[in-house]
């Protein structure tokens, strides 16, 4: 909708999707949580399923943008717009989250990683209907710098671990800039406990073989500083969560 | 059933909606790219502010079905056969009838820890912070804070994350609702 109201995005059509049963659903699978394109962000940070199968997603949404915002956002829609600068694109590479969409005629099934990042087009005649979160049942934090809170991240880091796996997934440290979609970084490393922004670096450096994007927000080389520190509040805000659960 | 529309025209044609405002009935044709604040402004509904038009100020927050929205970012046509409240319902959102001066417990907050100046943000501040008073949010890091405690600093600032005050009031505005709140 702002995008319309700045008149930078003019379509010629806009299906209201708000009035279709069935799509505000959180539901708990054996292996997923599946979220239907309906559900709010402010549902999804509340639900109780979510906090416990997948923190990461809900560690994540709780720094998007303000509670009245969240509370018509929807999780699909923050997914799909696979803006560079939004918190949730980045989580749902590093957590593996598939899509469902919807043709006419069939149902597909596609992974974040063919549907978000740089030049990734939403496909022709198809509706995103669910996500599916792969469970994780660790614990997970999220941090980000930003101009001013709630507002779009310049750096943003989630870490989760499940079972000894752990995924660390940052926005904002791409390899292009905001104005083009870009692909969020997301490495998997393992350590030993909870790692420190030493080893986060290093991990970083070893990932990082292309040097990120500066814009007018901040320099390529304060995004590389900064990514490792915002990583390491991310995991402290783990541990908290892990040691109060 | 009516025929699909293939035109450009014909999508652009006014739709027919009605809604509750502020406990009225109303009745309007739309175009179908018309906002919900700019309906409500038509309509003389004068709490809802416009300012910044793409969801960023909070001026024009109303409650919709009982959910804070932006009426900037809402379709008019959206809200078909919704109950919209703006401030003026304020009483039914804090679900309580004013005092002898008129005042809600909330707008009496607001006047005695004087948290408005010029006043423009406040119709959307009172409408949104009377629906989180009755759920409140969850802060960050809140992950940690079970949902039924009651509200912190935390909340409070996480709240109004999505409200500007140009005239610098939050800390008289944060007082306000933590009066309410103790």
């Amino acid at each position: 909708m702002p995008l319309l109201n700045a008149r930078i995005e003019r379509p010629r059509l806009i299906i209201d999707i708000n009035r279709i049963p069935g799509l505000d659903r959180i539901e708990l699978l054996p292996a997923y949580i599946r979220m239907g394109a309906l559900v709010r962000q402010e549902e999804a940070l509340r639900s109780p399923v979510v906090r416990k199968y997948s923190a990461g997603v809900a560690a994540a949404l709780a720094w998007v943008a303000n509670p009245v915002v969240r509370s018509r956002g929807t999780v699909i829609g923050n997914l799909v717009t696979n803006s560079p600068g939004a918190e949730l694109p980045a989580v749902a590479i590093a957590l593996g989250a598939e899509f469902v969409l919807q043709y006419p005629d069939r149902v597909e099934t596609l992974a974040a990683t063919d549907l978000l990042g740089m030049n990734k087009k939403l496909p022709r005649g198809a509706m995103v209907t669910h996500v599916l979160w792969p469970c994780r049942t660790g614990p997970a934090g999220f941090y980000e710098v930003a101009r001013r809170e709630g507002h779009a991240p310049v750096v943003s880091a989630m870490v989760s671990e499940s079972q000894g796996d752990w995924r660390v997934a940052l926005s904002g440290v791409c390899a292009t800039g905001l104005s083009s979609p870009t692909m969020a970084r997301v490495f998997a490393r393992q350590f030993p406990r909870v790692p420190n922004n030493v080893e986060l670096a290093d991990a970083l450096a070893a990932d990082l073989t292309d040097p990120p994007f500066g814009d007018l927000h901040s320099s390529a080389r304060y995004r590389v500083d900064v990514a490792p520190i915002v990583s390491q509040r991310a995991a402290e805000r783990m541990s908290l969560r892990a040691s109060a659960a | 059933m009516t025929e699909a529309p293939d035109t450009i025209e014909d999508l652009d044609a006014p739709i027919d909606v009605s809604m509750t405002v502020d406990g009225a009935r109303v009745a309007a044709a739309v175009r179908p790219r018309y906002l919900l604040s700019d309906l409500l402004r038509e309509l003389g509904v004068g709490g809802v502010h416009v300012a910044c038009g793409h969801g960023v100020c909070g001026a024009c927050t109303v409650a919709v079905d009982g959910v804070a929205v932006r009426a900037c970012l809402m379709l008019a046509v959206q809200a078909d056969g919704a109950v919209v409240q703006s401030v003026a319902s304020l009483p039914a959102l804090e679900g309580c009838s004013p005092d002898q001066d008129g005042l809600t417990p909330l707008q009496a907050a607001f006047r005695r820890h004087h948290a408005l100046q010029c006043g423009f943000c406040t119709p959307g501040l009172l409408v949104s912070t009377a629906l989180f008073l009755a759920r409140p949010g969850l802060a960050r890091p809140g992950l940690v804070r079970p949902s039924a405690a009651a509200p912190g600093r935390d909340d409070i600032l996480d709240h109004l994350n999505g409200h500007l005050c140009r005239c610098s009031g939050y800390a008289n505005i944060i007082a306000a609702i933590e009066s309410v709140l103790a």
